[in-house]
């Protein structure tokens, strides 16, 4: 990599330079060498600027477009969707369990009465019809109840689904908020003390306030 | 029989907790906790004879869970019967090799539960004849 560098400026050394190579006046060719590298340098900071107020302005209109959006109408709001949504699914789910856990045992000693009175009615008994009828049904309520249990596995299946999305904007957020505190910098803001360690919901907010979001 | 149930989600605790119940396990018997962490604390304070975890849950996954009790003196022959969303071939083969005694995939079904069940504890028994 050295010698492609030197390479690269042989090619193109100012005419002064290549000229006080061959002179024996040290002091010269070191000068004129510090005027060449500052020039770059001076190029490479301007772009360097130019990029960091880019970057700024484009972090600063994300920031308002997401406050601009309305629904919703920030991150916290999203993530507070997706928190209500996994608690209200799971209180249906448990409504549900509630039904099937207060059935069973209703259908358990329907089955145990039927079981009783078919001790002493038989054969065509109209009681005793009834009974195995009774048996039977409560049978089939018990198999229907299990798998209606069963069924509310959906809530667990989608609620691991919104957990793993409201993970994901979270690192999102987080990853936002470095942008932030990165392009705060670049554009020589001076650094909120705030900015060391966020914690907390609130100290992201008044951080991104800021630095205008 | 004593059954600790390990969930992160109130209602898979119950949902599980309902079919064992149908199954005909005794309801006080069957205990409940949120993560790895948790159950492994329940498990060193109080005998139990079998364990229904989840994969997903924070602190302690049911992997790390399924490892600590196989590492653990007191633990290691306790059975363990996994039910997860988890169906890709190198969890399952991970669960294998920790030393799962039974793998369902969710969603299942009360008849899933009962033939792993049952599976789980004819080895059992085979073995504690064999012994």
């Amino acid at each position: 990599m050295n010698t492609m560098h030197v390479a690269a400026i042989g090619e193109s050394l100012p005419s002064e330079l290549r000229d006080l190579l061959n002179s024996p006046e040290g002091p010269a060719f070191e000068q004129a060498l510090d005027v060449v590298v500052r020039q770059r340098e001076q190029h490479m900071f301007r772009a360097l600027g130019q990029l960091a107020r880019d970057l700024h302005d484009a972090v600063r209109r994300l920031g308002s477009d997401l406050a601009q959006e309305g629904f919703p109408g920030s991150v916290a709001d999203a993530r507070q969707y997706l928190q209500d949504a996994l608690e209200m699914s799971a209180n249906a789910a448990h409504r549900t369990l509630d039904f099937a856990e207060r059935m069973r045992p209703q259908a358990e000693s329907l089955t145990i009465n039927a079981a009783e009175m078919l001790k002493w009615a038989q054969g065509n008994d109209p009681a005793a019809v009834l009974a195995r009828e009774s048996v039977m049904f409560a049978d089939s309520c018990r198999e229907g109840l299990a798998d209606m249990v069963v069924a509310q596995s959906w809530q667990d299946l989608t609620g691991q689904r919104i957990k793993k999305v409201d993970g994901f904007i979270g690192s999102v957020q987080t990853t936002l908020l470095e942008l932030v505190r990165l392009t705060g910098a670049l554009a020589g803001s001076e650094m909120p003390a705030s900015v060391a360690k966020v914690s907390s919901q609130e100290e992201a907010d008044r951080l991104l306030s800021e630095f205008g979001f | 029989m004593k059954i600790l149930v390990v969930d992160d989600f109130s209602t898979m605790r119950r949902i599980v907790r309902n079919l064992l119940v149908e199954l005909g396990f005794s309801n006080p018997l069957i205990q409940e906790a949120d993560d790895g962490e948790s159950a492994i604390a329940m498990l060193r304070g109080q005998p139990f004879d079998l364990v229904v975890t989840d994969w997903n849950m924070p602190n302690m996954t049911g992997i790390d869970l399924l490892r600590a009790i196989r590492a653990e003196a007191s633990l290691k022959g306790m059975p363990v019967l996994m039910v997860t969303a988890e169906n890709n071939r190198d969890q399952i083969i991970a669960a294998a090799q920790a030393g799962v005694n039974g793998y369902i995939v969710k969603p299942f079904t009360a008849d899933t539960l009962k033939e792993k069940l049952t599976k789980i504890f004819e080895r059992i028994a085979a073995s504690g004849a064999a012994a």
